[in-house]
């Protein structure tokens, strides 16, 4: 067992070169999947008996990817169109694009196109929830991706293995909102940066190695005594908030992450796989019904500024930082939806726009120093 | 008891010395700003012309886009929570507070006792800021502080592109060589930063009275221009380049005693 200083050395390690785990699984002769984000079926994946690994770009600069993608694209999906022309994903088997915006739509064509070296598995999830045929839909949806996955790599899933994943991905699930949790009553420890570091690295471990390292550093915390922080707390939306430099600034203005709601980290975690309900395609396909407060996924009513007023509630945050993801078309029509709810219930709010190509952070440094004496 | 406010702009520093939280005894403004010899020619300034010594103030508060290069102050605050608290200071009445710097702009809500209830700040752009001003000012080979006086002599404005700086010249650029007159010009870059501004302002509401603040607000043509946007009239004090100044040595002012009380 690892203490918790090596235990977040080795997540942070794995968050900055990616690139290591990759080979790490590989030589051991591991298949090795690639991510697209969001809400990638990494179980089926997982319970072929290969390794899912996130792809969430980088910093990286763009040259090759303006061939395919216009300057106003997403810049995960910029980015992750550079590290597939460039050679970066070389030794993945196959990647799956999970078809959840207009980028996605345009980025299954352009990856295979552009990197047919990798072969590329498109998903689209049903947007009409409500309607029973989209558990049948999503279900013959997981069988042509497990029909790819067969034919590409030659692994076959069974359904004891997907029952088996599919405990493994709750059981990670509630390590990850138990981290989230206790993370609060340490927030001296668990900056803002080591929060993300905890949650990013998840892309890059098998999900049981990334549970028992989690799970230490849950018990390594649970045995210190809480520290009272006396800076402000704020609760963060969005897809991500990276990277370190931006995060790093929270901290220079005694700011904490007490909770969040972004698409890289516990919007993911926080609808698990129901245990009943059929088999295993048609439980995560039940799951996909249940996840909420996405502006990703079509939902009546739009939650999610009620969700955000009862995460600063929980967790005693002053405000609400809205992570823009630069140009990304759906986080933009959900948000006067959210701040409007903010706004009535008297959390302030601030915006700070994300873009990994970003080199310059004095603008964002101001907006976040100025919520910070605002709140 | 004396406190000291400098804000160290990009392209100006502006210093003010308060006594007691209340009087303003000196204020300067250098057209200097971070990295260049202007803020230490604002602090020398200043102090000459309150005719007291550095070792004289209780507390520092240093401000603006250079604030983290400063040594000597006490704390460093964000140019907006300075400007809302100075413009509070100078304009008692105003809750909308539209601040155009050198190179950037903000719309800043404020309460009745000059705390920042909420903000925009415009994007990574040189449009509807000061430095858009100077780029145009330069093509029409106008001093920058004549361009105010010369677009309201203007009847026709002419129209400018107010999304991007380098289209905007050429635009310029190509009015020029139609003939059109140059106080149109000027009246059209000022409608070209009101509008942009004005939108990024009108997102944060507009809750009278309203109020300009920077340097920008020293341009009538801006000012005016910004009224028929906003369709409301928009005050400017004879001190509002030095608003961040004035609220940082308040704040000053504010910790000092705060922490006496401590």
């Amino acid at each position: 067992m690892a203490d918790l200083k090596s235990n977040i050395a080795f997540l942070q390690e794995a968050c900055k070169n990616p690139r290591a785990r990759l080979d790490y699984y590989l030589k051991q002769g591991k298949k090795v999947v690639g991510c697209f984000p969001v809400y990638t079926p990494e179980e089926l994946i997982h319970a072929s008996d290969m390794i899912p690994m996130g792809l969430w770009g980088g910093q990286t600069q763009l040259k090759l990817a303006k061939s395919y993608l216009p300057p106003f694209a997403c810049p995960i999906m910029q980015s992750n169109m550079e590290l597939g022309l460039s050679g970066a994903y070389q030794g993945l088997s196959a990647v799956i694009i999970p078809v959840l915006c207009d980028t996605f739509r345009c980025m299954t064509q352009n990856w295979r196109f552009g990197v047919p070296s990798i072969p590329m598995i498109p998903i689209v999830y049903p947007q009409n929830r409500k309607s029973p045929a989209s558990v049948d839909y999503l279900i013959s949806e997981y069988e042509n991706v497990l029909t790819m996955l067969t034919t590409i790599t030659g692994k076959m899933m069974n359904e004891k293995a997907l029952a088996e994943t599919i405990a493994i991905y709750n059981e990670h699930n509630a390590v990850m909102r138990e981290f989230a949790k206790v993370a609060n009553d340490h927030l001296d420890i668990v900056t803002p940066q080591v929060r993300h570091t905890v949650m990013k690295s998840a892309f890059f471990y098998e999900k049981s190695e990334h549970t028992a390292i989690v799970r230490e550093i849950v018990e390594e915390l649970k045995k210190l005594p809480a520290y009272p922080f006396t800076g402000k707390k704020v609760i963060l939306t969005g897809i991500t908030c990276e990277p370190d430099e931006l995060l790093n600034i929270f901290t220079e203005n005694h700011m904490a992450v007490v909770g969040d709601d972004l698409a890289q980290e516990m919007r993911q975690y926080r609808t698990d796989t129901p245990e009943k309900g059929g088999g295993g395609l048609k439980r995560l396909a039940l799951q996909w019904n249940s996840r909420h407060g996405c502006s990703l996924i079509y939902e009546e009513g739009k939650p999610r500024g009620k969700m955000l007023v009862n995460l600063c509630k929980e967790n005693g945050a002053g405000g609400v930082v809205t992570c823009m993801m630069k140009f990304c078309d759906p986080e933009e029509y959900d948000q006067p939806y959210f701040e409007a709810d903010l706004r009535e219930a008297g959390y302030p709010y601030l915006t700070i726009e994300i873009d990994q190509q970003n080199t310059s952070y004095e603008q964002i440094r101001t907006r976040i120093q100025t919520f910070s004496e605002m709140i | 008891m004396y406190t000291f406010g400098i804000d160290i702009g990009s392209t100006s520093s502006k210093a003010v010395i308060l006594k007691d939280g209340k009087e303003i005894i000196a204020h300067q403004v250098i057209s200097l700003g971070t990295g260049t010899i202007g803020p230490k020619e604002a602090k020398e300034q200043v102090f000459k012309e309150a005719s007291i010594s550095p070792e004289e103030i209780s507390y520092t508060i240093v401000t603006g886009y250079g604030r983290m290069k400063c040594d000597y102050a006490d704390e460093q605050i964000s140019e907006l929570s300075c400007h809302a608290k100075g413009i509070h200071y100078l304009l008692p009445t105003v809750r909308t507070v539209i601040d155009i710097g050198g190179q950037d702009a903000k719309a800043l809500r404020i309460d009745d006792k000059g705390r920042l209830i909420q903000f925009q700040m415009n994007d990574k752009c040189a449009a509807g800021t000061g430095r858009f001003l100077d780029v145009m000012a330069k093509i029409l080979n106008v001093d920058i502080n004549d361009l105010g006086p010369l677009s309201e002599k203007s009847n026709h404005p002419a129209s400018i592109s107010n999304t991007c700086t380098v289209f905007a010249e050429s635009e310029v650029i190509s009015k020029l060589s139609s003939d059109i007159p140059l106080e149109d010009i000027a009246a059209g870059i000022h409608e070209s930063v009101a509008k942009r501004v004005a939108g990024m302002a009108l997102r944060i509401g507009k809750t009278p009275d309203v109020a300009m603040s920077g340097g920008v607000a020293l341009n009538i043509g801006v000012v005016h221009a910004m009224e028929r946007e906003m369709e409301c009239p928009v005050l400017v004090h004879p001190l509002c380049q030095s608003a961040g100044a004035i609220g940082a040595a308040i704040l000053a002012w504010e910790k000092f005693t705060k922490e006496k009380v401590r």
